[in-house]
């Protein structure tokens, strides 16, 4: 490995964000916090995004590694130990100085450090735990960092990291045991949950002392149709706690806008239903604020995975992202949306709309009596529509034009909802009418995605391809 | 028949609750009174046959007696509100505010709940407007900083946000000097440590100094640059999506699109 001597900081600073571009949240939210009138920085619970790269990607944080060097060999990474890259290492001043002068300027919402792995696990956290140590204690920087634990290291240092960061995340990499051993020989499932499991701990008790009310629901018992013997070990033992360390000078809690994951997606066998299932298990015993999923990308062109060639399966990305939104927001179960038979998302409904088809019976409903979590799980109604139909009933029955009005998009809700009774135009509800007039809307992808399906024209002489069940579809467009 | 009268206000908060005040307190009948913006410009002006035009001028003492009623026999929300569609660039502005306040004073603190009104919709509507702007503001405003340590930023905004966003500036960044420049509107806010920020009217600023205070090359700028662009994904490079979020018209007061010299 060629570490070259006297790199500038510019130069340090392509490669390692270079390096980090591929880690998926960068998200700034989660903890709302006032400027203390001394120090530089405040915090804003829904976030703030300061740019947008060329991919269309929001910028909020200053999201570079630590170090691109690696003793780690996954296969997925264009970090690994077995590529020929150049190798950059920041140091803790360079980190320090590069968040504090951006974060004056007002082009970033703070830090987000992640690394490669420098000799040890416990190397690289002494090095990023003194990073932070300057920016918090030193230049008594008040916005967000963000920081990965990494796994492996003594549970002391990511206890200590916890105390300086507002969010942290270990990422899970990909959703099954054996695919980790498979794509990443040098990273265990345990050692990665075991972090997981420290951190909401921690988090907990922290919050128990400061008196703050425990804002999650007691835990669900451990999600059937997957077991999951990683999961079920570390949260039935409570190995991994560590007695309070030394606190850091400074006065702050622990972790305060929780943690996060990510995982890749497409680059193993995997079904969405077994990773929406993973995903479940996290939220519900692990307090995870949010799951990232990573369209898989084969940057080193490894043989062994997927190619790529066709871009990322940036629509299979969507549909979990999606549904991600119906379980944290909308009160959907993964069990009702995927089940072993119908293992994947459909491609050409988003995952409400087929779940509404299959579910016609509980249709129409009447927008003037439904309560707020019936009204969520009609196509078209999202949470903010919802919350304006509540409060808007409250003073006159309401009626579509009243709905047209108020913004709310009628063009899939209308087969679905009546308003005193009646639908806006007479509608049959039969399953087959509404799914072709669903299809036929075509807005229902972000821009840049569509692309990745590749539509044929239809002609006279379509022998082969054409399949009649649109779930078949699947499979083609997540290639 | 009656004949309309239309009272022609300032384009300030103060300005439109003057007209408010007046054309209330005339006695006319609402629904024979419009307000309308003095507008300056003419961005939109088109004079009414067979109307009385009344003049106002501002004034403060009728303007807060109007902020204190809304507050007191509406609700503070329904005053923020307006205050939203003061700061707009929206049409008619001034008579929806007018409109806004016959309802609220009828119905009192629950008319933020009638949003299947045609006007309060188009107040929430529009209030959704300007502080999406500023919120976006919070994340594009760039300062560069001068020899003397002042940081400086220079904005073009639709609508009068500058006294939204300045706030939160001030909460983050306490121990700056900073100024930030609305080029639309020739408003500036100045922030000094320790003291609270003050908003003046910045009459005429020559363009070489716009431009230094605009565009300041340091080394954390050719950083930030370096940066932007080596954060992007090649592979998933998509120029619709990035306009979508962030719009062509923020990016000239962007140090990431500026090019240098």
């Amino acid at each position: 490995m060629v570490i070259q001597e006297n790199m500038s900081v510019q130069r340090k600073l392509e490669i390692l964000s270079d390096a980090a571009k591929y880690d998926v949240a960068c998200t700034s939210s989660g903890v709302d916090r006032k400027g203390n009138g001394t120090s530089m920085g405040n915090s804003v619970a829904g976030g703030i995004c300061h740019t947008f790269s060329a991919d269309g990607r929001c910028i909020s944080l200053l999201k570079v590694l630590y170090t691109n060097e690696c003793i780690f060999d996954c296969k997925y990474c264009a970090n690994r130990s077995s590529n020929d890259v150049v190798r950059a290492s920041f140091t803790p001043q360079e980190i320090s100085e590069l968040t504090m002068e951006f974060y004056r300027r007002n082009y970033i919402e703070g830090l987000f450090l992640s690394s490669g792995i420098l000799v040890s696990p416990n190397h690289t956290m002494e090095l990023i735990l003194e990073a932070l140590r300057l920016l918090r204690e030193v230049h008594h920087f008040n916005g967000y960092i963000h920081c990965k634990a990494i796994p492996g290291a003594d549970p002391a240092l990511i206890e200590m990291l916890g105390w300086y960061t507002d969010r942290m995340s270990v990422n899970l990499e990909l959703p099954t045991a054996d695919s980790l051993k498979e794509l990443a020989p040098h990273k265990s499932r345990k050692n990665i949950l075991k972090p997981i499991r420290q951190i909401q701990l921690g988090r907990k008790s922290n919050r128990e002392f400061l008196g703050l009310p425990d804002h999650k629901q007691p835990p669900k018992k451990i999600i059937t149709g997957h077991d999951d013997h990683d999961m079920k070990e570390i949260i039935t033992t409570n190995t991994g706690l560590v007695p309070y360390q030394r606190k850091p000078v400074i006065n702050r809690s622990f972790v305060p806008a929780g943690q996060s994951t990510q995982m890749i997606i497409g680059a193993t066998q995997e079904s969405d239903y077994q990773i929406m299932t993973v995903a479940e298990a996290l939220y519900d015993n692990f307090d995870l604020k949010r799951v990232f999923y990573s369209a898989f990308m084969n940057v080193n062109q490894d043989t062994r995975l997927p190619s790529t060639e066709a871009g990322p399966p940036l629509l299979r990305e969507h549909r979990l992202y999606q549904a991600d939104w119906l379980l944290r927001f909308y009160g959907f179960q993964t069990m009702e949306l995927l089940d072993e038979k119908h293992p994947n998302f459909n491609v050409l409904l988003d995952p409400k709309c087929d779940w509404a088809l299959r579910h016609l019976e509980l249709f129409p409903v009447e927008v003037n009596k439904a309560d707020y979590y019936t009204l969520l799980r009609v196509p078209g109604i999202g949470t903010n529509s919802a919350q304006r139909i509540i409060m808007a009933r409250k003073s006159v029955v309401l009626d579509f034009n009243d709905l047209k009005r108020m913004g709310i998009v009628l063009k899939r809700a209308i087969y679905f909802i009546t308003c005193s009774g009646r639908m806006m135009y007479s509608i049959h509800i039969e399953e087959n009418f509404i799914t072709r007039q669903l299809i036929a809307l075509k807005d229902q992808l972000p821009i840049g995605i569509d692309k990745s399906i590749t539509y044929q024209q239809l002609s006279l002489f379509d022998d082969v391809n054409f399949q009649s069940d649109a779930r078949n579809m699947v499979r083609m467009a997540n290639i | 028949m009656i004949t309309k009268r239309i009272y022609l206000c300032d384009d300030s908060i103060d300005g439109i609750f003057t007209a408010i005040y007046l054309a209330w307190s005339s006695r006319y009948g609402h629904s024979n009174i419009k307000i309308e913006e003095k507008s300056e410009g003419s961005k939109y002006s088109n004079i009414e046959l067979f109307a009385d035009y009344i003049v106002t001028d501002t004034d403060y003492t009728l303007a807060d007696k109007v902020s204190k009623s809304i507050k007191d026999k509406i609700s503070e929300e329904a005053y923020e509100m307006a205050c939203g569609v003061a700061l707009s660039d929206h049409q008619g502005k001034a008579d929806l505010i007018y409109r806004f306040l016959i309802l609220g004073f009828s119905v009192g603190s629950s008319i933020t709940e009638h949003l299947s009104n045609e006007v309060v919709n188009q107040v929430f509507r529009v209030n959704k407007y300007v502080n999406n702007e500023a919120h976006h503001l919070f994340g594009f405003v760039r300062f560069s900083e001068q020899e003397n340590g002042l940081l400086t930023s220079v904005i073009h905004p639709k609508n009068n946000v500058l006294t939204l966003i300045t706030p939160h500036f001030a909460d983050r960044l306490p121990q700056e000097r900073f100024l930030i420049y609305d080029g639309n509107r020739k408003l500036a806010t100045f922030h000094i440590p320790g003291n609270s920020w003050i908003l003046a009217q910045v009459p005429e600023i020559d363009q070489a100094r716009l431009d230094e205070i605009t565009i300041k090359e340091d080394e954390y700028r050719d950083l930030w640059k370096a940066f932007f662009d080596h954060i992007a994904i090649k592979e998933r490079i998509n120029p619709k999506l990035q306009r979508n979020n962030l719009p062509l018209r923020f990016r000239g007061d962007m140090t990431e699109f500026q090019n240098t010299k």
